[in-house]
């Protein structure tokens, strides 16, 4: 879901609609009995919540029967001891309870990620396991379970709709999923699930650029539980009874394979995974009588389809369609740096400001014996271009990582803009004005040039965190403007949705700039930008970076001393994590101690 | 009328006619009017749809995979045998369920078996499956007790009779009884009620017991009537040793147990559980200084724990191949039950075989599929003269068959006389002593309609 | 109040199950180490292990042989699922090569169901070993000291092998940074599949070792697996001596807390390791 919208809005929506009210019809013929089918929207509805955390925030979770379970219970046991009568309320009050228990969990699984994350998770899972099944009996029924769950029913005295028909219970899921449906594809396109792939693709630049990953994690974990405390509390009232196999770790073990078999990210995929899972299950033991070998098929399904087809089923077909439709985007070759006004603009007006932009007092860095910095002091005016060398192991990368706060210092502060940030984390820095660009680039590999930019816009339009869930982000004007300018500064606008993967290397240092400049910074540091770069590569983006710095404080790290010394107003040296000299750049050129530095001390 | 007929029927259709024609009929209908006086029985649950034609549909509803894969079988075989025998005429069916000549009411009865894989949601899964497709008209089959209890509730809800086949907790016929559903085999109740006397006259009255319970109601129901019944004769509860559904290792519980004291050993567990605790109290050396008792034995149990560890065990048990001298029909059973599939069934073959029976008996004495009319013929007092166990009635208060338990000792594998010869019968107890007062564990039976 | 002679024979209790769990989660942790990938299939090789011995046992009635056949049959299934699968992962995203181990593991543990059933299957222990032995404090089985003392054996062998020999230490390097390591021309294929074939023996091992112990299911590993899920965050994933103490600590864990309430021995282990994700989430070796 990456690909920009094209034709009709909602055509997703429509579709998935019309397919719910066509299957009654269709189905039955191949065997979709009324029960079936409504399994199958519950799987799809706890594997919306799980997609969103999995396909698109990549959050791995092998525990989500916790908040299944738990929803199913509460909403259960509060109907069977007839203190909530009303069906409905009680889901409600279930999905709540989910969500809740998804904020505590969350909070203390989401302190690690990746693998430690998923291991978690399955901890998590096993332990409300034991505990609904033996501490927490006399309410779940422990492994009885807890029967007589009622149906649901709507209206007043004197006119009752209840939902004890199975089609009826059907179309009432349906309606429930749909809606469901509708919210999660919301989601995912406001700006909000936007930052989601961010994180999903390359979590350290998301923080880098301004956004606080962790309480977008914690959001859309919430989300998810809830989603599934929804999903088992319907599943309680549709057999009449809440099974305790909802607790079990098979109840998560089979949604991740469905989703992935159906194809994560797609909102689609655990729904049509579901499907395909019920009915091989039903097929295999029955038609074929291969009796207890239906899960050997299933998981030799899997295992290819994670080998081969990644996307799963929904991502093969969707992958098929872009295949098969003509492409739009251009396939125009890289084009050059210039942005347009640059070439105009031969030179800067040097800088006059007397306002400090960035400082560093007494500022070191040692890791165990080894120091990487030590007593740096430093000063940068506003509107300055800086450079910064050094020969290999001076500490340049270090002291960079201080100043953007991914590395905090062991002695000494750190000044932005006046305010001091010693100390403070990467994600606060940014929203400070403070930004920058990687030497090896750090982009959103899956996203499009438009996307990745878009990353960066909303952090700066929204601060570091916004559960803006249900604006769409396309609507935001604004927003779009402002990635168009930068697309245009960067000479990018031809690629605007091209994916990252297929961009020249040129084209993606440049965008990996942009993404440092897309947070509208006060200060821009720029850490190698012309690493690997053409001659006339190198020049264009010289010309680009005289054009940014106007309006804003520069310090590039960089190699090349030509283009260095062709664009910086002064030149900080460092050598052995310590400032050797500072001056301008013919002053630096002609310093001896700074040759002797480079050279190792045979000089003329 | 059924809905499946007009799938598209409203929202409410069915839910309102059943709503209000059933309360209307059930209101109208005691048990007791002659034919005469009533029309035609209405629809209810799979009455008459399921035998419109010339065959009736039995569901089973069995763990095929799993743990408990193996009994599961060993019932489904005994299942199919009567269902076999139903359409044969065969004698056997014939002297427990008198008035059948071929078929139930002139249908044949065909069947279908599904995995249920232990879990209860599979199971009402598979159930719905039977009744929305196949429109069964009976429900069979259970291994775990939370199988049992879930469908219990299902059939009550789906208006579709239910036997449960082997089921262990007092909860079945207990708080979780309803007007569906008929246990035939016994319970943790009852095998402690039997079992209890045994160890109390054999093993003396001042014994010091140590219990290895699984954390499920299943394992706490065995735990709190055997310690009643033995308490009650003098014996001492001196540790009780909680081990997690499906543990496999009991070193810390049994370390627990050799330093209690205790000179006797319940093992509760079912299954898989059984054999872990027995083979590795083994182990720890327990068995050399106390004796071991199963009240409940699941089936395969010697099989797979071996002889030498069960020889001298006291076990309670629904059925055991070697009855046959005290009941001929037991010895014909076992010899036709060998003669089919190469083995002696084990007591879920029993238990399923005499639940078929009894349900032809029930809707032959009815002479009608509809529900309320064979559950009436259940609820009638009817003394059976005989039956796999000997003579056995319901009891309609909770819908558990009056039968007795077989109480055996294991013997030294020098004693066996055949391969198959692993115990002794010590006493067959009579079930009109072993069953609980009916509402002793919350026991209310739902409406029939 | 407090039985000290069952206290102790706890103690020592959890010293011999916490043992077989350090073992069995050295193994996970040492391919995670080195190849970044948890192998989520590690209890299906524990129970494939059981099996693999089992017939040998059946076909021989030798238990050495039976355990050298566990041992090297999964030690090369090992190598075969690395060679095969695990291979082409080590440049996809982590939670694709979660997602696929978590799928060899389902189809290994069907596979065995199909061949030999959901029944449980026994191993006797050796005849030489005598069934008990008393200890003085504690009466306990004799096989599981010697299976114990095996244990101990193993663990050493494979910290030699880790720590005293070169392809230890190119093994130790290539935790470090595997990209160096390939520079330095060093073929890190073949010790990625040997460090993985190393990893799943050491699971097979464990699991034919405790077969006369527990009876084996195609199911018996899940348990262990994500016991040593717990055993790896305790102790710090990745790191060798983590898993030795985290599976040490995790035997008493369960042992101890049996005295007082047996209901609660596993959940305890949760909570545990709960508290550790709080208070030191990267576990007590394990580096952030």
């Amino acid at each position: 879901m990456t690909a920009p919208r094209r034709g009709l809005p909602y055509l997703a929506e429509i579709i998935v609609a019309l397919v719910l009210i066509a299957s009654p019809f269709v189905l039955p013929s191949i065997g979709g009995t009324p029960d079936t089918l409504s399994r199958i929207l519950i799987w799809g509805l706890f594997g919306l919540g799980f997609d969103l955390i999995f396909g698109f925030t990549g959050l791995l979770s092998f525990g989500q029967s916790v908040f299944y379970g738990s929803g199913g219970f509460i909403a259960s046991y509060l109907l069977v001891s007839h203190t909530i009568p009303n069906v409905f309320l009680a889901l409600v009050i279930g999905l709540i309870g989910a969500a809740l228990i998804g904020l505590v969990v969350g909070v203390l699984a989401l302190r690690r990620s990746g693998i430690y994350f998923a291991m978690i998770t399955v901890a998590f899972g096993e332990m409300f396991f034991f505990l609904e099944n033996s501490v927490l009996y006399p309410f779940t029924g422990g492994e009885n379970g807890l029967p007589n769950v009622p149906k649901p029913s709507l209206g007043w005295p004197g006119f009752q709709i209840s939902f004890a028909d199975p089609w009826a219970m059907y179309g009432l899921l349906a309606v429930i999923f749909l809606i469901g449906f509708i919210i999660a594809r919301r989601i995912v396109a406001s700006p909000f699930g936007h930052v989601l792939t961010a994180i999903r693709d390359n979590p350290m630049r998301a923080r880098a650029v301004g956004h606080d990953i962790q309480r977008y994690k914690l959001t859309v974990f919430v989300i998810a539980a809830a989603y599934a405390g929804l999903a088992g509390g319907l599943e309680g009232t549709l057999q009449g009874y809440m099974s305790p196999e909802a607790f079990t770790f098979d109840t998560s073990g089979q949604l991740v394979m469905q989703t992935v078999i159906g194809g994560a990210g797609t909102l689609l995929g655990p729904l049509v995974g579901g499907a395909l899972w019920l009915y091989l299950r039903n097929e295999l033991q029955s038609a074929l009588s291969l009796g207890a070998a239906w899960k050997l098929v299933l998981g030799l399904v899997f295992v290819i389809l994670i080998m081969f087809l990644r996307r799963g089923i929904v991502g093969g077909v969707a992958d098929l369609w872009h295949l098969v439709r003509p492409t739009r985007a251009p396939t125009a070759v890289a084009v050059s740096a210039a942005p347009a006004e640059a070439q105009v603009t031969a030179h800067r007006p040097p800088p006059h400001s007397e306002k400090i932009a960035i400082e560093t007092r007494g500022l070191g860095k040692r890791y165990g014996g080894i120091v990487a910095n030590e007593n740096v002091d430093f000063v940068v005016h506003e509107g300055e271009i800086r450079g910064l060398i050094g020969p290999n192991g001076a500490g340049k990368s270090t002291f960079f990582k201080m100043l953007t706060g991914e590395i905090a210092p062991t002695t000494g502060q750190v000044f932005m803009a006046g305010e001091e940030t010693t100390g403070l984390d990467v994600t606060a820095v940014c929203q400070r004005g403070v930004a920058k660009s990687y030497q090896i680039n750090q982009l959103f590999s899956k996203l499009t040039v438009r996307r990745n930019l878009m990353i960066s816009a909303l952090s700066r339009a929204r601060g570091s965190y916004k559960p803006d869930m249900l604006r769409n982000v396309d609507r935001l004007a604004e927003l779009n403007a402002d990635i168009d300018e930068t697309m245009r500064l960067l000479n990018l606008t031809a690629r605007a949705d091209v994916p990252v993967s297929q961009l020249a290397y040129g084209e993606k240092r440049r965008l990996e700039i942009g993404l440092a400049l897309g947070t509208d910074p006060k200060i821009l540091l720029l850490d190698e930008p012309l690493a690997g770069m053409s001659p006339q590569e190198r020049a264009d983006t010289v010309q680009l970076i005289k054009h940014l710095a106007v309006g804003r404080t520069v310090v590039v790290v960089e190699h090349d001393m030509d283009a260095l010394f062709g664009m910086a107003d002064r030149v900080t040296v460092l050598a052995q994590g310590r400032v050797l000299t500072e001056g301008t750049p013919a002053e630096v050129q002609n310093s001896a101690a700074v040759q002797d530095a480079y050279l190792g001390g045979v000089h003329a | 009328m059924s809905d499946t007929e007009n799938p598209r029927a409203g929202i409410s259709r069915r839910a309102m006619l059943l709503g209000t024609a059933g309360a209307a009929a059930g209101a109208m209908l005691p048990l007791a009017l002659p034919s005469w006086a009533l029309a035609d029985d209405p629809a209810l649950g799979t009455f008459p749809a399921g035998q419109a034609g010339d065959s009736v549909f039995v569901g089973i509803d069995m763990p095929l995979t799993g743990t408990y894969a193996a009994a599961g079988a060993d019932e489904q075989k005994g299942i199919e045998l009567a269902i076999e025998h139903l359409n044969n005429g065969d004698d056997l069916i014939k002297a427990i369920s008198t008035k059948t000549t071929k078929g139930v009411l002139g249908k044949k009865v065909v069947s279908g078996a599904a995995d249920e894989a232990a879990k209860p949601d599979l199971a009402v899964q598979n159930a719905t499956k039977f009744i929305q497709d196949n429109k069964a008209s009976v429900l069979i089959g259970s291994v775990s007790s939370g199988t049992a209890v879930a469908l219990n509730h299902f059939a009550q809800d789906q208006k579709v009779i239910y036997l449960p086949g082997i089921s262990g907790s007092n909860d079945t016929t207990g708080k979780d009884c309803t007007r569906y559903s008929f246990r035939a085999c016994f319970y943790a109740y009852m095998a402690s009620a039997a079992v209890g006397p045994v160890l109390l006259d054999k093993l003396g009255k001042t014994r010091k017991a140590a219990y290895l319970t699984p954390d499920y109601t299943y394992g706490h129901t065995v735990f709190d009537s055997m310690t009643k019944f033995t308490e009650a004769g003098g014996w001492t509860t001196v540790t009780n040793q909680l081990f997690p559904l499906g543990a496999t290792d009991y070193s810390a519980y049994a370390l627990n147990i050799a330093n209690s004291g205790a000179d006797t050993l319940v093992v509760i567990g079912f299954g898989n559980d059984a054999v872990n605790s027995i083979k590795q109290a083994k182990q720890f050396g327990l068995l050399d200084k106390m004796t071991l008792v199963v009240p409940y034995m699941s089936p395969y149990l010697v099989q797979q724990v071996g002889q030498d560890l069960m020889a001298g065990v006291y076990a309670g048990l629904d059925f055991y191949w070697d009855i046959g001298d005290k009941f001929p029909l037991a010895k014909q059973f076992v010899d036709k039950f060998e003669a089919k599939y190469g083995y002696k069934p084990e007591w879920g073959a029993e238990a399923g075989y005499m639940q078929i029976a009894l349900w032809a008996d029930a809707v032959e004495t009815a002479g009608t599929f509809y529900p309320p009319k064979v559950i009436a013929a259940y609820e009638s007092g009817k003394k059976y003269a005989d039956s796999l166990v000997g003579p056995v009635e319901w009891r309609a208060a909770d819908h558990q068959l009056i039968r007795p338990v077989i109480v055996v000792q294991g013997k030294k594998a020098s004693d066996m006389k055949s391969k198959d010869d692993y115990y002794s019968v010590v006493e067959i107890v009579p079930g009109d002593k072993l069953l609980p007062d009916p509402t002793a564990f919350g026991c209310n039976l739902g409406s029939p309609t | 109040m407090l039985n000290w002679g069952n206290f102790v024979s706890q103690l020592f209790n959890g010293l011999v199950s916490g043992a077989l769990l350090a073992l069995i989660s050295a193994g996970l942790t040492i391919v995670y180490g080195t190849l970044g990938v948890l192998n989520l299939a590690h209890g299906a090789l524990f129970m494939l292990g059981g099996y693999a011995g089992f017939v040998a046992f059946q076909a021989t009635g030798s238990f050495p042989i039976a355990v050298v056949v566990g041992a090297l049959f999964v030690a090369i299934v090992g190598i075969l699922i690395e060679r095969v699968i695990v291979r082409y992962f080590y440049s996809r995203p982590e939670e694709d090569q979660i997602l696929v181990t978590f799928g060899i593991g389902i189809v290994i543990v069907e596979i065995v169901r199909y061949f030999f059933g959901s029944l449980s299957q026994t191993v006797q222990a050796p005849t030489v070993v005598s069934p008990i032995i008393n200890l003085g404090f504690v009466i306990y089985p004799e096989y599981r000291l010697v299976a114990f003392a095996i244990v101990v054996v193993a663990l050493a062998a494979l910290y030699l092998l880790l720590y005293r020999t070169r392809i230890g230490m190119v093994v130790r390097a290539g935790i470090e940074d595997s990209q160096m390591v390939d520079m330095l021309g060093i073929n890190v294929q073949r010790i990625f599949m040997a460090v993985f074939g190393i990893g799943a023996m050491a699971a097979g091992f464990a699991g034919i070792i405790n077969a006369p112990i527990i009876s084996i299911t195609p199911n018996v590993g899940d348990d262990i697996l994500i016991q040593c899920f717990v055993v790896v965050v305790i102790g710090g994933v990745g790191s060798f001596a983590g898993a030795i103490v985290g599976g040490l600590i995790a035997g008493e864990i369960m042992s101890l807390t049996s005295m007082f309430n047996p209901q609660l021995s596993q959940v305890m282990l949760y909570a545990v390791m709960t508290l550790v994700l709080i208070a030191r989430p990267q576990g007590l070796f394990g580096t952030r």
